[in-house]
């Protein structure tokens, strides 16, 4: 996975405390006069000694506030929705800035105990996150456990189905609702995917393909996937249903009454969907039923980045 | 010590909030002028009077350096007192109250204090990456050395949003938390704008229930706790007392101020609830004889819903820990018995960038000149005004007093 969001520069001051993390410790300062000093700096801003020493300490601490963010503080972090931001107060005083790993977010506390995860995988540099204390979560995340987070879409879970056949129309209308399916399996959008699109389409606009002008004039800090490519994964991202309709000759995928993408879709981040029926018509030809499939981010469940009222015709 | 009223806010001019998308777009200079010349024609004075000019410096199109100079120069005067200040959202009452005091020091005589928030056009063949950049990242440093750019933004820690929602939270564990009291400002708020035709929500009407029902942006805090960022700009002009026997309106002293600021992010403050408004207001307060309790209308800083609840403990409306009850109790509305935000506070009027705080300075002055239209208040002699800028980093108090 390639690392798109904001990375540490360390500074000839700062950089002791980045080499702690690359080596799984935490690092802060102390003056000679027993205060501790976190963000790094050339003085004490308690008694403003510059006599400053490393020292390791166990960067336990406790929560000292944290928020859940629905919309993603900047579109690179969409992958880690919600973002789980949190401000941690070392046993030793200081403040960090930090996010939170392995919890569920409805049973975080302020004040609870949490220790720290070394995350290795921006390659360049070590981040320091956080988990709570009795959290099973291991104490560094690399590239081999952030791939058991971003599984492909392969496996759909199995559903108790029904069968439906399209002569009983009472019985295919009732399959109308306004509550939508359980999710679909997820899948990663990368940008090897987003530019085998380009290639595909033709549409090689440098907002898709070119990740390091995007970055700068982008407003989205990156490349976003093109909206025909997430309505084209719809193939790719099996939605559970509960029930199978049986009893056609012919089904056709008829169009679409409404196609939008109303959100952008990073490099990088993941995808899932869901879908309902919307409408049941019987028209001369057979039955048109209309799904309403709706993909979104991960994590950003109250907003799909691509709507598809699809009508399929039944022969 | 402080100031003694001898100076006094005379007139004002502002852009009527609109969507970026359709206000007009226009060099930062020529809204300086524009908004200037305005405001000079409100109070009634000339422009050759001019001899004091306060703008801010970030964002600021056409220079990132001499811009005094360079807006003095446009404008067409000589200053006595050339000044940017770059406060934030506190910049409107931080430029007040440094106008006022020159003006006491016998530094010069008229100021115009002036912040454009309109977008300036770009060249045909202009790099947008740089702005592209600036808007992104807002008021966050992303240079190599800066706290922020190093500690924050690699995790995700981004603009303003989420640092409030930090302290909602901290506070929330902290003391009684409830998210109905808290929408009660915005509820109350959007009642003024209805009030205002000037305002972005004129006509939009919302209750405790939409506002609880609204998207949760970052929790606790819901997106009709937050402010939508509007095209604007707005100046006000402040001048001795003694020479406003010639202006067309009231004159509106200044008679007390405080600013403080404590740090750039909320996390390094060793109290996040400790606020900054505490120390500024009890300095402004004091400066002028006059206590919480004495103020006819109290028009607060109100980027979040939290922002209000921590402006009204801190700055001691009510003792710490119990703004819930405080919201609970009090009508909030210009017909209410604790008149907050008249205008409709920068939730429901509109945030213009920088020039969002000095709504509520002119809101505050339109109401002690008694021309406050249908949201005149009856008892409209005494304001509390405050400023926030960053996230609870920067922040100011002005008292306002009618002649």
């Amino acid at each position: 996975m390639t690392w798109n969001k904001p990375l540490p520069q360390p500074t000839p001051t700062s950089a002791p405390y980045w080499e702690g993390l690359k080596a799984h410790e935490v690092r802060i300062q102390q003056c000679d006069q027993g205060h501790w000093v976190f963000f790094p700096r050339i003085h004490c801003p308690v008694c403003a000694s510059r006599e400053l020493a490393w020292r390791k300490i166990s960067g336990e601490g406790t929560l000292y506030t944290f928020t859940v963010a629905r919309i993603p503080t900047m579109p690179e972090f969409t992958d880690e929705m919600p973002q789980i931001l949190a401000v941690v107060k070392f046993d030793e005083g200081p403040h960090i800035n930090t996010t939170i790993v392995g919890a569920d977010p409805a049973t975080l506390k302020v004040g609870q105990r949490v220790r720290p995860v070394f995350d290795d995988r921006p390659g360049t540099a070590t981040l320091l996150r956080y988990t709570p204390v009795e959290s099973a979560h291991p104490g560094v995340i690399d590239d081999a456990a952030d791939a058991k987070v971003m599984p492909a879409a392969e496996t759909v879970p199995a559903v108790a189905v029904r069968k439906i056949d399209i002569k009983n129309i009472d019985a295919v209308r009732a399959l109308v609702s306004d509550s939508f399916s359980a999710w679909s399996p997820e899948l990663a959008v990368t940008q090897e995917l987003i530019n085998e699109f380009a290639a595909l389409s033709g549409d090689d606009y440098w907002i898709h393909t070119d990740p390091e002008r995007s970055r700068k004039e982008s407003p989205f800090g990156g490349t976003i996937a093109h909206g025909m490519l997430i309505q084209v994964l719809l193939g790719r991202l099996r939605i559970p249903q509960d029930y199978e309709i049986t009893g056609f000759n012919n089904m056709v995928n008829y169009g679409s009454d409404r196609l939008r993408f109303p959100v952008p879709v990073p490099a990088g981040c993941r995808i899932h969907a869901r879908s309902r029926v919307k409408s049941v018509e019987q028209v001369k030809s057979g039955v048109k039923l209309m799904m309403e499939i709706n993909v979104h981010v991960v994590g950003q469940d109250d907003r799909p980045c691509a709507i598809n009222d699809m009508i399929i015709m039944y022969m | 010590m402080g100031l003694s009223g001898q100076a006094a806010l005379v007139g004002a001019a502002q852009y009527r909030p609109e969507k970026y998308s359709t206000a007009p777009q226009m060099f930062h200079l020529e809204q300086v002028a524009d908004l200037t010349v305005r405001a000079l024609a409100d109070a009634g004075l000339e422009l050759a009077e001019v001899d004091g000019l306060i703008v801010p410096a970030p964002q600021f199109h056409e220079a990132t350096m001499f811009v005094p100079a360079m807006a003095g120069e446009y404008l067409g005067v000589a200053l006595n007192y050339a000044e940017v200040v770059d406060l934030g959202g506190a910049s409107s009452v931080a430029m007040a109250w440094r106008a006022a005091a020159a003006i006491e020091m016998g530094m010069c005589n008229t100021v115009v204090c002036a912040i454009p928030q309109r977008m300036a056009p770009f060249a045909p063949d202009e790099d947008m990456s740089e702005f592209m950049r600036a808007s992104r990242y807002g008021g966050h440093s992303t240079r190599y050395g800066a706290p922020e750019a190093e500690l924050d933004l690699p995790y995700g820690h981004m603009a303003q949003n989420t640092g409030y929602a930090l302290i909602a939270q901290r506070y929330a564990a902290t003391y009684d938390y409830d998210p109905a009291a808290l929408a009660r400002i915005a509820v109350a708020q959007r009642f003024n704008a209805c009030h205002n035709p000037e305002a972005i929500f004129h006509g939009q009407p919302i209750t405790v229930e939409d506002v609880l029902a609204s998207r949760m942006v970052a929790e606790p805090l819901r997106v009709l706790e937050i402010v939508m960022p509007v095209a604007g700009g707005g100046a006000m002009v402040i001048t001795r007392a003694d020479r406003t026997r010639s202006i067309r309106h009231r004159a509106v002293k200044i008679i007390g101020c405080g600013e403080h600021v404590q740090s750039k992010s909320p996390t390094y403050a060793q109290d996040m609830l400790a606020t900054p408004i505490g120390p500024a207001s009890r300095r402004a307060f004091e400066m002028s004889g006059f206590k919480p309790a004495d103020m006819h209308m109290a028009q607060i800083y109100d980027c979040y819903t939290i922002t209000v609840l921590l402006t009204l403990e801190d700055a001691g409306f009510c003792p710490k820990g119990e703004g819930m009850r405080f919201l609970r109790e009090h009508d909030l509305t210009f017909k209410g018995n604790f008149p907050m935000n008249t205008h409709g506070g920068q939730l429901s009027f509109g945030q213009a960038g920088l020039a969002g705080g000095m709504s509520q300075v002119i809101e505050a002055m339109q109401q002690i000149q008694g021309r406050a239209g249908e949201r005149q208040l009856a008892r409209h002699d005494l304001a509390y005004v405050s400023g926030t800028g960053g996230v609870m980093s920067e922040q100011g108090a002005l008292i306002l007093q009618g002649a």
